[in-house]
């Protein structure tokens, strides 16, 4: 069973006396493990299904399955639920609470979880050193540059032990190196926890990254392949 | 699926870090809060302090903190209501162990006439050596002596009366009370000390006199009698045991057909008179703790609306609405206890300075200070009670916290998608 299922999913938005259709006849489905991309031009959809992945956001039509429950018409709270402990988020910027510490902004999600002190304080320091960032754990995210920040999200992002990670254009902000690097621990980390990674990006890099490149235009998915060159 | 927690330790070191992410901003607003406190518990414990003042000068002047006399006295004052024999009243209240002092008096309205001019006057025969007021009075006198019980036409006056009647030491004056039926009665009578207080009810009407020369009047409406009197003033040692006293006694004398009245039913203007008063410090509080309350408002609402997106991004991660408005309601308590514990330095020290050094009001009110039977000392003291504080206290601290609930409310209506495309 797919780990994600969308089933001819519309979403309409009123703007003003107009409709607008921003995702048309969507059916998509993600398996455990996958690291794959959302790509197209802005305005094609990207962000909008990828809120709806996450729950952020819900759907005008269509069904939704998230690890075999159906999330259609679930209620808010509920969603909350399941974007705490099933689904991990790197957005662009402003990813982290600016008045905890790298170790704490991991930590938090896991207390909402419930997690004892020990077993999220272990884990916390373990993502953190899994990105490199052993020795800045204690700093708040004003003391870390851009891409020391998109790494902490997403050693918070992993430490909750997600089902699937969603990123939003995560590498935008950053310069090459520190793009590849981030890219570099998330393809790793993908293959090592069995995460699902499922990108909203225009950039180059991550498309050459990403085994599997969905695209969209006009809300609607124009082609769905493999990457053969990131596969490789 | 589980539910999630956010504990009370998280919730309170999240609140007190983002309450400090602005140091300056909260600084500014606690500090404009503890001004606005400070302010209030100076007009109030000013306030409270002036009124207790009032009260303490109209009891210890006055008739006491209870008083017995007959029971259509209050409605309809008239010379000819006395209580005839006070001794069985005495008896009944020695054996209620009462806790204060007794003191036997006689209060006739009067004509005091001299050789140039004659006015209305009151006429008070008190005990000379036992009775409270004496010690308050004796201090005032600036001429002449204090009476002895044993005299026989001896009063004493206050300098307002001496300069209208246009008397001295020594100068004879008649003393005409109206009678039952319409007679009256003439009494000579001789200054032998001139007062001065701060009232001028005291100094331009008041005549005192020993309890015998009063009863000269009495004992010519009731032979049989010498012991009568218009009235028992009570003075208790404790002044909050009032309303204990006031009862038993009202019990214990309920056959003997007086009236027994506490010291707010004898002076019923005063009391209105500090209710308006209060009124007044009423409403500048509410004027204070509306300056509070959009401090509050102000400073945790542009916090949350410069925030939007990291709520956005705190409900994404999962934190679920409740627990987005308990965060924000939470920097509220940080900035409720701060403004209470601002508040209690600046109001405290104030209070403090007050209570110790005074207010010197002469210069403000420079027509006196005396009201409705009773006056209040030059030097104005704070007073502040343990009621008073837990009132002002809990005020403050629940208004600002309610202050606090609308930007709450405002950061749990976030939705993540909206926030997160600020």
């Amino acid at each position: 069973m797919a780990l994600l299922e969308l089933k001819n999913i519309y979403k309409t938005y009123k703007q003003g006396e107009f409709d607008v259709h921003a995702l048309q006849n969507i059916s998509l489905s993600l398996d455990t493990g996958e690291f794959a991309a959302l790509v197209g031009p802005s305005g094609s959809g990207k962000t909008t299904l990828l809120n709806i992945i996450g729950c952020l956001d819900s759907a005008s039509s269509g069904s939704f399955h998230l690890n075999g429950n159906d999330l259609t018409q679930a209620k808010e709270s509920d969603l909350s639920n399941y974007r705490l402990f099933q689904i991990g988020f790197v957005f662009q910027a402003y990813n982290l609470v600016p008045v905890l510490s790298a170790l704490e902004n991991v930590e938090l999600i896991m207390v909402l979880q419930g997690r004892h002190h020990k077993e999220r304080r272990e884990r916390a320091e373990h993502y953190l050193k899994l990105v490199g960032l052993q020795d800045m754990m204690h700093r708040r995210p004003k003391a870390l540059s851009g891409g020391q920040q998109q790494r902490v999200a997403v050693a918070r992002a992993l430490a909750t032990n997600p089902r699937i990670v969603l990123a939003d254009e995560p590498t935008a902000n950053l310069d090459s190196e520190n793009a590849t690097a981030l890219l570099d621990v998330m393809h790793e980390l993908s293959h090592e926890e069995k995460t699902t990674f499922l990108f909203s990006t225009h950039d180059l890099r991550v498309m050459q990254r990403a085994e599997r490149i969905i695209t969209l235009s006009d809300g609607q998915i124009q082609k769905d392949e493999t990457n053969p060159a990131a596969v490789a | 699926m589980n539910r999630q927690r956010l504990g009370l330790r998280t919730l309170t070191m999240l609140a007190w870090r983002n309450l400090w992410r602005h140091r300056r901003r909260t600084i500014i607003t606690l500090t404009s809060i503890s001004l606005g406190f400070g302010l209030s518990v100076f007009s109030i414990s000013l306030g409270d302090g002036g009124h207790n003042n009032m009260i303490k000068n109209a009891i210890d002047f006055g008739e006491g903190h209870i008083a017995i006399q007959t029971t259509d006295y209050l409605q309809a004052p008239a010379n000819y209501k006395f209580i005839a024999d006070q001794n069985p009243i005495i008896e009944r209240l020695q054996q209620l162990n009462l806790q204060g002092k007794i003191a036997p008096r006689i209060a006739l309205q009067v004509l005091v006439s001299s050789a140039n001019n004659s006015i209305g006057a009151a006429l008070q025969s008190i005990d000379m050596e036992k009775d409270p007021r004496v010690e308050k009075l004796k201090t005032q006198l600036v001429d002449g002596r204090w009476l002895t019980n044993n005299e026989q036409r001896g009063v004493l006056i206050g300098e307002g009366m001496a300069r209208k009647l246009k008397v001295k030491l020594g100068s004879k004056i008649v003393l005409l009370v109206g009678k039952k039926g319409g007679d009256s009665e003439a009494q000579l009578a001789r200054v032998r000390g001139i007062f001065k207080t701060a009232m001028v009810e005291l100094d331009s009407f008041l005549i005192l006199s020993n309890l015998q020369f009063g009863q000269r009047y009495l004992s010519s409406e009731d032979q049989a009698n010498p012991n009568a009197v218009t009235r028992l003033a009570i003075f208790l040692d404790e002044h909050d045991s009032l309303p204990y006293w006031h009862q038993e006694i009202k019990t214990a004398l309920k056959n003997f057909n007086v009236a027994v009245l506490s010291w707010e039913e004898m002076m019923p203007e005063l009391v209105q008179y500090i209710l308006v008063d209060d009124i007044g410090n009423y409403i500048m509080l509410i004027l204070i703790l509306a300056v509070i309350v959009f401090g509050i408002i102000n400073t945790v609402l542009m916090s949350v609306l410069e925030r939007t997106r990291e709520f956005g991004l705190l409900r994404a991660i999962g934190i679920n609405r409740g627990h987005l408005l308990l965060l924000v309601f939470f920097e509220s308590i940080w900035l409720s206890l701060f403004s209470v514990a601002g508040g209690w330095i600046i109001g405290g020290g104030i209070y403090w300075y007050f209570s110790t050094v005074g207010l010197d009001i002469t210069g403000m009110i420079p027509e006196g200070t005396s009201f409705g039977g009773t006056f209040m000392d030059p030097i104005m003291y704070a007073e502040l009670s343990m009621q008073r504080v837990t009132q002002i206290t809990v005020i403050v601290f629940f208004t600002t916290l309610a202050s606090g609930i609308y930007p709450a409310i405002k950061a749990a209506r976030i939705t993540p998608v909206q926030a997160l495309r600020t």
